[in-house]
């Protein structure tokens, strides 16, 4: 009996992986253990092992398809075995899954079209009342087109074959309609474009940017595919930046005491859990503190809800050669600043070896990205979703300020907070951010 | 009208028939009509379908035309053709298989009764519409003078089908080209139902040959040796390029038209009279007794023979096996 | 190459074969000294005499009756009926007869005859004279029908007929017969069948039959100028019908039009229709199958009333123009 492929559910709140591409191929033999085919999760490229031993007998999916988790998605067994054209479908509807990462700037869900070799269902592509003549019946079939979508010029609305051609032709380019307009406008033809959107579709700005002139290319410039985590991150990026409305307020905050605070907990520390206290655990812990009393901060869109989210766990973005992924401390505001330290380097330096199993990168509550290490003061983080705001930690760099009256020069450091205007305010995202520099100055306060 | 002896045997001389000719022919009515009356037999038994239509009574009409011919001489027939087919010398194990629908039938079991036909051995069919057959033979008769070929052509018919337009149009055009053929007009009183004396206005229907230009006689038809002198003339002046005749034989038919048919149309009495007293078999016996060609003993071992014959042609017949449908899309072309 | 009439063209076939063959001969009314009532038999009695030229009485049956007895026993004749409606006399012997012999005697014998017949309209001579009734032919299984459109068609097709061995109903059209062609002079066949593309396309079949090949050619030089490119399919043979290149056509087009002159109702273009929908270019059609034929009524005779009774060339173009949608 042959065994069937599921599309694994690697995080809790996994509800469609995309496939991003097989290791074997129809026919190919598998054995147990063996590496099967990658997953692109929301947040994490995974490599998933084959349970089974046998020969692939079917693939149901390509690359690029989303695919609902508990899915089977192809079929290991003895050569010749007979398995299904299809997938057995456990979804009432035909198509392979919709991401849940709309674009909503569109104001229409993004339709994921069949992954090849997954012919559309007779039901998609007719049903009784369209009238369809034979031909423009046949093309729709042969390309997953749902007839209703399409406008017939025929008599009596009758579809013909040239109408499923046009719309064959319309969407073969994916773009917003915004995009859409403003090619028309400048008289770029899509086609020519790069798109930057979910699954390539183009937007707007893509647009725009094909407008200026392109930089003569050396003949020694590199090419290297968007993929892997690098898409991830450009995808998940750009649907936050285009999603939520980021408001950005920054503060300077005084790190003298913070700086005092360190030094005496240095060797503490170090002694406690072999790791170095750093400034970034003391934001955090911080940070974590002052969500815990601004509930405003810890707010979620979902769908039509606003989520109150109890738990401060706090994502710490950190660099890795290949892009930028952000580990979660969990409960970070119930823990001391020993524990968050080993914590948080831990957690770094599993991240820095593509480690991090998908429930440590997933649940965070806030966000905070430190640029510190670099000549950076101010920046607007981009939010991570689905949380709602972020922190931006700049350097701390000696600056003049102004004290009683007279200039002095203190140890200042820059925090950047950004914010989600759908559901945060500039008012409580202000007194989140005057807390977090209160606390700062007077670190004793993270006692309380 | 009974001839004197005197006169049949200037016939038999006329005619060059010999004694042994004499019994064949006579074994061959008993053939003709044991087939018919065994075919009768089968119907009704349910071995065969459709229908049929049997010529009991008419065996000397069929058996003395046939019995001049030579074996080039071709003949087209009617739907009461049995007896035709059985005197132009056909096998009666074929002709019962064809009735009966087998595979080993003359046409593969796709003709029927009503169109058993032996081509190569000059049975041009039997035909089932009335008159149908008889421009065929105007046809083969044309074939026969344009091609310089020397034979006749025979075209029997009912006393219906001297009504039907193209028996006319044959015979005027079988005149005017004088065309070697026969028109051997079987007229058993009856077309299905219709008395000829009420669908005919003439006394006759051999006076039909004058309006197109061709000798006519009636003769009686029951009685075989006036058919074999009466059909020898009209094929001799055929085979001399001198035109068609027109034969009329008067003879009646025992059964009905069909096998549907209650004979509603004609009386018990005037059966029974045409049985008892003009029964073609019976006067060709008491001749051939008189001629001293056979006796009582003989004649009945003649008989005996043809049943016989026809009890093997009905076994062969069952015993053939049926046509099988791959067969039914052949033959529609050549 | 030279240019020659229809009818010359169909008379030149006749006199070739026959030339060869001596089982070959024509029968019919009138056409011995007197030519032929439309003059295709002229000049052939003086070439071959009036037993192999022979004219016969009035007698449609008798007529067709003997040529079915000849052809049954070893001849090859070729009956002219002097208007193709009087083939219902001739009826019983080409239908129960000739259509169903070789059948019936289980293969034995054949009837390798040609009835050769003009039909069709446009003469003013009424409805008892106008008829095209070679749907009705086509409807007996062992009769062949053959309609040729030109000279050149009707030249090799005759010959063919001839050398079939089946009785073959030979249609011409007397509109037709003064219509000129590209002839070549030595014998030659086109085999039973073989439909022709009359003028290659890409955007409308429009199937059509003997005169109304013609319209439909000039339906297409009318369609040309508005940007459509019409194929024209000439069946040439109605029984065997060459179905694969319709059906190809079609599938490459994806649009039919079917005409002809005969009455639409129960008229051969049914037939053709039918067999597209139910073949694989079905799944290629874009536009529902056109048909035109003539109006249900029998043929006036006014000029004007029989004209418009069966297609013109405007009814091909405006059906053509109902296939295609514009967006």
């Amino acid at each position: 009996m042959a065994k069937p492929v599921i599309m694994p559910k690697l995080g809790m709140t996994m509800e469609t992986g995309t496939i991003i591409r097989w290791f074997k191929e129809e026919g190919e033999p598998v054995k147990a253990g063996e590496v099967l085919f990658e997953v692109m999760t929301d947040k994490i490229n995974i490599e998933v092992e084959s349970y089974e031993t046998g020969i692939l007998l079917k693939r149901y999916y390509e690359a690029e398809a989303v695919v609902p988790v508990n899915h089977v998605i192809a079929y290991i067994g003895e050569a010749g075995e007979q398995v299904p054209e299809r997938p057995p479908e456990d979804a009432p509807s035909g198509e392979a899954g919709e991401t849940k990462t709309a674009s909503l700037s569109e104001g229409r869900p993004a339709e994921e079209p069949p992954a090849e070799g997954t012919p559309a269902e007779e039901g998609d592509s007719g049903g009784g009342k369209v009238r369809a003549t034979p031909a423009a019946r046949r093309l729709a079939r042969e390309r997953g087109v749902p007839l209703e979508q399409i406008r017939g010029s025929g008599e009596r609305g009758r579809i013909h074959l040239a109408d499923v051609e046009a719309y064959l032709e319309e969407h073969a380019v994916r773009a917003t309609p915004l995009a859409r307009k403003a090619a028309e406008a400048e008289g770029i033809d899509l086609r020519t474009v790069t798109g930057s959107g979910v699954h390539g579709k183009i937007m707007k700005q893509d647009v725009e940017a094909a407008r200026a002139p392109a930089a003569p290319s050396a003949a020694d410039e590199k090419m290297v595919k968007l993929e892997g985590m690098r898409k991830i991150i450009a995808r998940r990026m750009s649907e936050s930046a285009f999603t939520a409305p980021h408001v950005t307020l920054s503060t300077e905050a005084d790190m003298t005491r913070v700086i005092e605070l360190r030094e005496s907990l240095l060797p503490i520390v170090e002694q406690q859990t072999g790791y170095r206290l750093s400034y970034t655990e003391v934001i955090v812990k911080a940070a974590a503190m002052c969500l815990r009393r601004h509930p405003q901060m810890r707010v979620q869109l979902q769908g039509e809800y606003i989520r109150y989210v109890q738990d401060v766990h706090v994502g710490l973005a950190i660099a890795l050669e290949q892009g930028l992924i952000v580990p979660v401390i969990r409960h970070a505001d119930q823990k001391g600043l020993a524990e968050l330290t080993r914590e948080c380097k831990t957690l770094a330096s599993l991240a820095r070896e593509n480690k991090l199993t998908p429930d440590q990168i997933t649940g965070g509550t806030f966000t905070v990205s430190n640029l510190g290490m670099y000549a950076v003061d101010m920046f607007t983080p981009i939010i991570n979703q689905p949380e709602s705001a972020i922190l931006g930690v700049g350097r701390i760099a000696e600056k003049a300020v102004g004290l009683g009256g007279q200039i002095v020069l203190r140890p200042m450091i820059t925090l950047s907070l950004s914010f989600d205007h759908r559901v945060i305010d500039g008012a409580p995202a202000a007194a989140f951010l005057t807390d977090l520099k209160r606390m700062l100055e007077n670190p004793y306060e993270l006692l309380i | 009208m009974a001839k004197e002896i005197r006169e049949i045997k200037a016939i038999i001389e006329r005619l060059n028939l010999t004694p042994e000719r004499l019994l064949a022919l006579y074994r061959q009515m008993w053939v003709i009509r044991y087939f018919d009356e065994k075919v009768d037999e089968c119907f009704a038994k349910g071995l065969i379908h459709g229908t049929t239509h049997l010529a009991v009574g008419q065996e000397a009409t069929a058996a003395g035309a046939c019995a001049v011919l030579e074996e080039r001489d071709k003949i087209t027939s009617t739907h009461r053709g049995h007896g035709h087919c059985i005197a132009k010398g056909a096998d009666t194990g074929r002709m019962m298989a064809e009735l009966f629908g087998r595979e080993t039938g003359y046409c593969k079991g796709k003709g029927g009764s009503m169109h058993i036909a032996d081509v190569e051995k000059g049975n041009l069919g039997a035909n089932g519409i009335v008159g149908g057959g008889i421009p065929i033979a105007v046809g083969s008769a044309l074939t026969s003078k344009m091609k310089g070929l020397g034979y006749v052509t025979i075209s029997f018919f009912g006393d219906g089908a001297t009504n039907e337009g193209a028996f006319h149009e044959s015979l005027n055009m079988a005149s005017i080209w004088k065309l070697p053929v026969v028109f051997f007009c079987e007229n058993n009183q009856y077309g299905m139902s219709g008395s000829v004396k009420k669908m005919t206005n003439v006394e006759k229907l051999s006076i039909r040959a004058v309006a197109y230009g061709m000798p006519g006689v009636t003769i009686d038809g029951n009685d075989i040796f006036e058919v074999m002198d009466a059909t020898d003339e009209a094929v001799k002046r055929a085979r001399a390029g001198e035109g068609p005749t027109f034969i009329e034989a008067v003879t009646y038919r025992y059964k009905g038209h069909s096998k549907s048919d209650a004979k509603k149309y004609r009386t018990r009495e005037e059966e029974m009279e045409w049985r008892n007293n003009f029964d073609p078999i019976d006067r060709f016996s008491r001749r051939l007794i008189e001629l001293g060609c056979a006796d009582n003993a003989k004649l009945e071992e003649l008989r005996q023979s043809a049943l016989e014959e026809i009890e093997a042609a009905v076994k062969f017949a069952e015993e053939s096996p049926q046509p099988s449908f791959d067969t039914v899309l052949e033959d529609v072309y050549a | 190459m030279r240019e020659i009439t229809y009818l010359e063209a169909v008379r030149e076939a006749m006199t070739q074969i026959m030339r060869e063959n001596p089982d070959v001969y024509i029968m019919g009314e009138d056409i011995g000294v007197y030519g032929g009532a439309f003059g295709v038999t002229r000049g052939m009695v003086e070439e071959f005499g009036p037993e192999r030229v022979r004219d016969t009485p009035i007698s449609e049956a008798a007529l067709a009756g003997a040529a079915v007895g000849s052809a049954l026993t070893g001849m090859r004749p070729i009956v002219e009926i002097q208007f193709s409606d009087f083939i219902t006399i001739a009826a019983d012997q080409l239908v129960n007869q000739a259509a169903k012999i070789r059948y019936m005697y289980g293969g034995k014998g054949k009837v390798p005859m040609v009835v050769r017949t003009p039909g069709g309209s446009g003469t003013g001579a009424a409805a008892q004279h106008s008829q095209s009734l070679e749907a009705w032919m086509a409807h007996i299984p062992g009769l062949k029908v053959v309609q040729p459109s030109t000279a050149y068609d009707a030249k090799g097709l005759l010959r063919a007929a001839v050398e079939d061995d089946n009785p073959v109903i030979f249609y011409e059209h007397k509109l037709l017969y003064r219509t000129k062609g590209h002839v070549p002079e030595e014998p030659y066949t086109i085999p039973l069948g073989q439909a022709d593309i009359k003028r290659p396309g890409k955007d409308v079949t429009v199937v059509a039959t003997s005169i109304m090949v013609h319209k439909a050619l000039e339906a297409a030089k009318i369609l040309e100028q508005e940007g459509i490119d019409a194929e024209v399919v000439d069946p040439r043979t109605l029984v065997p019908l060459d179905e694969e290149t319709i059906v190809n056509s079609v599938k490459k087009t994806g649009r039919l039009v079917v005409v002809h002159e005969a009455v639409k109702r129960g008229g051969f273009g049914g037939e053709i229709a039918s067999l597209v929908a139910e073949s694989e270019a079905f799944d290629y059609l874009d536009a529902p199958i056109q048909r035109l034929g003539g109006l249900p009524v029998p043929i006036p005779c006014n000029p004007e009333l029989e004209r418009r009774v069966v297609p013109q060339v405007e009814d091909i173009v405006a059906a053509v123009k109902k296939t295609i949608v514009k967006r």
